[in-house]
């Protein structure tokens, strides 16, 4: 982990500067104030036709200062870090406040946190060379794998960000913080039927992210996906049963409750939860965490973007609301602490409360009894995207495959249908959970005004009933 | 950044040619924008910035890489295309890989395309906060049943500079303004239903500044007691705020990249009659005063005024150097400017088929105001979107609807068109009107 006092160098400002900021920030009577540094370099490498043929890398770099007065935000950011600049935007943000300064800097301390991200070999230190050799190899295994494999587009893409951040209380913290990707497609032909399928992996880690047995778990995945779409079907429509496999299906979770947890849309009563804390709103045997702690996690963080330790927050323990997603803001409001989920794509972003690894713990049922316990519905376990209605609580997520269940068997295959239900009702309706669950390592991203890595992970479980799309024989 | 921006675009271009490279072609983009957030009665947030990129794309030994950075000070650049050159140099060759032919760049010449308000500059922040209150305040107060409305007036400047060693040199330069209301009323149980209205133009005079709070409350209102409906086949109409998502996967499996890569459903189409005999879809890239006209691509490759369907039948696909040269197809253009559609309808010329006369010709059916969630499938066309809507009967609204998916193939859909209106609305870049189809599968209960 890079040391304050380097970074306070590499971004051109000191102690006192700092300081100076935070008061100009203030100086209309501001409530608190915050600055953030960022620099961000990734790097992207591509093959396409069996070639490593495209490169890529992108630097980031500013500071923003956002200034809370009340529950209001004043926000600027620059990309120039000269203390002109600073005093410019710290200035600005200001502006969102209208009152005497009453503003005291207190003693500065440095955060303490534990690492959940620690790298073993930097990216910066691996030249393209060394990652090639992972396309080529991942290209080769997804065409040996099956015959009807037409075509491969593979990626590694690799990031690092170096993060300062200081606050009007007096809080110094420096993060690096790192992420990786990897992420191949697949297009198949068979009697000139086409299909594509994707698979992705990704975690906060240094080049070691990159190992054979990733490439072979890769390779097999998205050859899987793809294969089985040729004799898929987009089913009949309608309400049916949905058994969600363990893993991506807690896309369920992100959509359908997540979102509407997130302490911003309660504090506006515009959440189909906002009366619902403290409140049994599902099976006892459902608890579901959203979680900053996992090591490497993709959502992962070792403090939030307001400078918050990483934490794990029961959102549902035993089928009661526990707690909504904090940024300061939220926490000020319902007189509670931040959980650690303010955070922001950049430093061009004020911070948002946004999930970081959600997931649902495990059940006592078998997924096997789940399965065959139901007479007519479906099984899914591979997703593309999602998107929820806070207010209405109407939630979807895209099916990129599954199977239809008759007889309490898995039979046809089906594919390309979204799904759609109630969050509330649809959490009330789970009525059996697995004891399977698991992260998924997918590369999840949330677009919440602003993009946000995250994961998801569940059982499996049952849902009595959600709508399925589907066509009319 | 220089004095002139422009400076350490074309400084990029002389250290990248001077490094080694073949060719190069840099962009510089710098961003002014501000806005100001409403929360019911107060300021909710406030938010201004300015911000530069400069992107590199590099031509070095028939190999490709593509940089940016933000962080513009000449000796940083220097050392970052030098990193660059280094990087691109451990690429496989790929000789598709070139600059444009230069016979195809824009030259110059064309009319103001009036993309950019110079009074930008002069709007006071008092009249801008005037401008987000007076939103919020059609709201408040105007309906017991309203949790919160939340209005926003932003505004931005974007220039665009670009460069290659080929000679090619041009800018250009857009203004936007914005003003958004979104609403939130108590519904039946624990249900807020939401709805949002917005208001978009390049010059500060026309935006519409009366009306956005009170369209979104409308909306709103009109969302409350939805009911669900059993899964069937309906005729289709999709509002003008929602039909642009019907024509995107269209463009996407036009596009060079998808064809190269054998994952288009239009693949090997070109010039077959694909879609309905009704149907053209019209690129009007150089309509004066439109989000999005241009004359140049990314590529600096001039644009026009081109007819991507024409009766059904595929005119173009979007081919940039690099896929022309990969498939053997003339360059036409990166991806569409102005989207327009409409029918190929002489019966019904001259008359103004707007919502209502697309809803009384459909007769009954689902009216779809919005799209929730849902993808397609690119290889294929199959679709399954989540929608928000109304129920419609005898060409009147009937009730909302909640918790329905459409789903189909985009083929058939775009076979089924049975109308298009003339109401596209100017604040989205794809003009794209009302859309009505017949025999869709809408999955309820």
């Amino acid at each position: 982990m890079i040391e304050s006092h380097k970074l306070m160098a590499f971004f051109g400002v000191c102690e006192e500067d700092l300081r100076r900021l935070v008061e100009i920030a203030l100086s209309n009577g501001g409530d608190y104030a915050d600055l953030y540094f960022e620099y961000s370099i990734s790097n992207e490498l591509a093959l396409r036709d069996g070639e490593v043929n495209a490169a890529g890398s992108h630097i980031d770099y500013g500071m923003g200062v956002r200034v809370l007065f009340g529950d209001q935000t004043g926000y600027a950011y620059t990309e120039i870090t000269t203390i002109e600049e600073m005093e410019k935007a710290a200035k600005v943000a200001s502006r969102i406040a209208s009152s005497p300064s009453k503003y005291k800097l207190p003693n500065v301390n440095k955060l303490k946190f534990a690492n959940f991200y620690p790298v073993i070999c930097p990216w910066e230190e691996n030249p393209i060379s060394n990652k090639t050799p992972y396309l080529q190899e991942l290209n080769a295994k997804i065409f040996d794998l099956d015959k009807r494999v037409n075509k491969v587009l593979a990626r590694i893409s690799d990031s690092t960000s170096q993060i300062l951040f200081f606050n009007s209380e007096g809080l110094l913290a420096c993060d690096d913080r790192p992420m990786a990707s990897l992420t191949a497609t697949c297009i198949m032909e068979n009697n000139g039927k086409v299909e594509n399928g994707s698979s992705s992996r990704s975690f906060r880690t240094g080049f070691e992210f990159l190992t054979h047995e990733l490439v072979d778990e890769v390779a097999n995945e998205v050859v899987h996906r793809t294969a089985s779409l040729f004799d898929a079907i987009q089913p009949s429509g309608g309400e049916l049963p949905v058994v969600m496999g363990a893993g991506s299906s807690g896309i369920l979770l992100h959509e359908a409750i997540g979102h509407a947890f997130e302490a911003d849309f309660n504090r506006l009563n515009t959440s189909i939860f906002a009366d619902k804390f403290g409140k049994k709103i599902c099976t006892e045997e459902i608890s579901v965490i959203d979680d900053g702690t996992i090591p490497w996690n993709r959502g992962s963080v070792n403090f939030d973007d307001e400078g918050v330790v990483g934490q794990k927050t029961y959102m549902v323990k035993n089928g009661v609301l526990t707690s909504y997603l904090h940024d300061r803001i939220s926490a000020n409001y319902y007189k509670t602490k931040p959980t650690g989920n303010g955070r922001r794509e950049s430093f061009r972003f004020m911070p948002l409360p946004r999930m970081r690894a959600t997931y649902m713990e495990n059940g006592k049922s078998r997924e096997s009894d789940i399965i065959s316990s139901v007479k007519r519905g479906i099984y899914v376990d591979n997703f593309s995207n999602g998107q929820v209605q806070i207010g209405a609580g109407d939630f979807t997520f895209y099916v990129k495959s599954g199977f239809l269940i008759e007889n309490g068997k898995l039979t046809q295959p089906i594919k390309d249908i979204n799904i759609i239900g109630n969050g509330p009702q649809a959490l009330a309706d789970i009525v059996a959970v697995a004891d399977n669950s698991i992260i998924d390592n997918g590369t999840w991203s949330c677009g919440k005004e602003q993009y946000c890595p995250v994961s998801c992970g569940m059982p499996s479980v049952l849902v009595k009933k959600l709508t399925i799309g589907g066509v009319q024989n | 950044m220089s004095a002139n921006p422009k400076d350490a675009a074309v400084k990029a271009l002389e250290v990248s040619l001077a490094k080694g490279c073949k060719a190069a072609r840099i962009s510089l983009n710098i961003t002014t924008q501000c806005s100001y957030s409403v929360r019911n009665d107060k300021l909710d947030r406030l938010q201004q910035s300015k911000g530069s990129s400069l992107f590199i794309q590099l031509f070095v030994d028939d190999r490709y890489g593509s940089f940016s950075t933000n962080r513009t000070d000449p000796e940083e650049v220097v050392n970052f295309i030098g990193k660059g050159i280094e990087a691109t140099r451990f690429l496989t060759p790929d000789p598709c890989r070139t600059l444009p032919d230069k016979s195809l760049y824009y030259t110059g010449g064309g009319v103001d395309l009036k993309q950019y308000d110079r009074s930008i500059e002069n709007i006071e922040p008092k009249q801008k906060l005037d401008i987000a209150f007076g939103c919020a305040s059609e709201v408040l107060g105007k309906d017991k049943r309203v949790i919160t409305v939340n209005s926003e007036y932003g505004d931005s400047d974007d220039y665009f500079y670009m460069i290659d060693s080929q000679g090619f040199e041009d800018e250009s330069l857009e203004s936007n303004f914005t003003l958004s209301a979104e609403c939130s009323v108590k519904g039946r149980g624990d249900a807020r239903p939401e709805a949002w209205w917005y208001e978009s133009t390049l010059f500060f005079n026309n935006l519409k500044i009366n009306g956005c709070g009170t369209k979104s409350l409308e909306r709103a209102l009109n969302r409350l007691n939805p009911k669900k409906l059993k899964s069937g086949k309906y005729n289709m109409v999709v509002e003008n705020t929602a039909s642009s998502r019907l024509i995107s996967p269209i463009i996407s499996a036009l596009n060079g990249a998808s064809i190269q890569q054998n994952n288009s459903f239009l693949k090997g189409k070109l010039g077959n009659q694909i879609f309905s005999p009704n149907f053209t879809l019209f690129d009007n890239a150089h309509l004066v005063g439109a989000a999005g006209a241009r004359y140049f691509d990314g590529e600096g490759v001039a644009t026009k005024p081109m007819k991507i369907v024409e009766n059904g039948t595929i005119n173009t696909y979007f081919i940039n150097t690099y896929h022309s040269r990969k498939l053997g197809l003339p360059v036409t253009i990166e991806g569409p400017s102005v989207l327009n559609c409409f029918m190929e309808d002489t019966s019904s010329a001259g008359i103004d088929k707007n919502l209502e006369y697309i809803l009384s010709k459909c007769g009954t059916g689902i009216f779809v105001t919005g799209f929730n969630g849902g993808n397609s499938n690119s290889s294929t066309g199959d679709f399954s979107l989540g929608i928000e809507g109304f129920f419609f009967e005898n060409g009147r609204i009937s009730h909302p609807i909640k918790e329905m998916n459409v789903t189909g193939n985009i083929i058939t859909l775009w076979n089924n068109i049975i109308e298009i209106g003339t109401d596209p609305r100017n604040s989205s870049r794809w003009l794209i009107p009302t859309l009505a189809f017949e025999s869709v599968d809408f999955n309820g209960i």
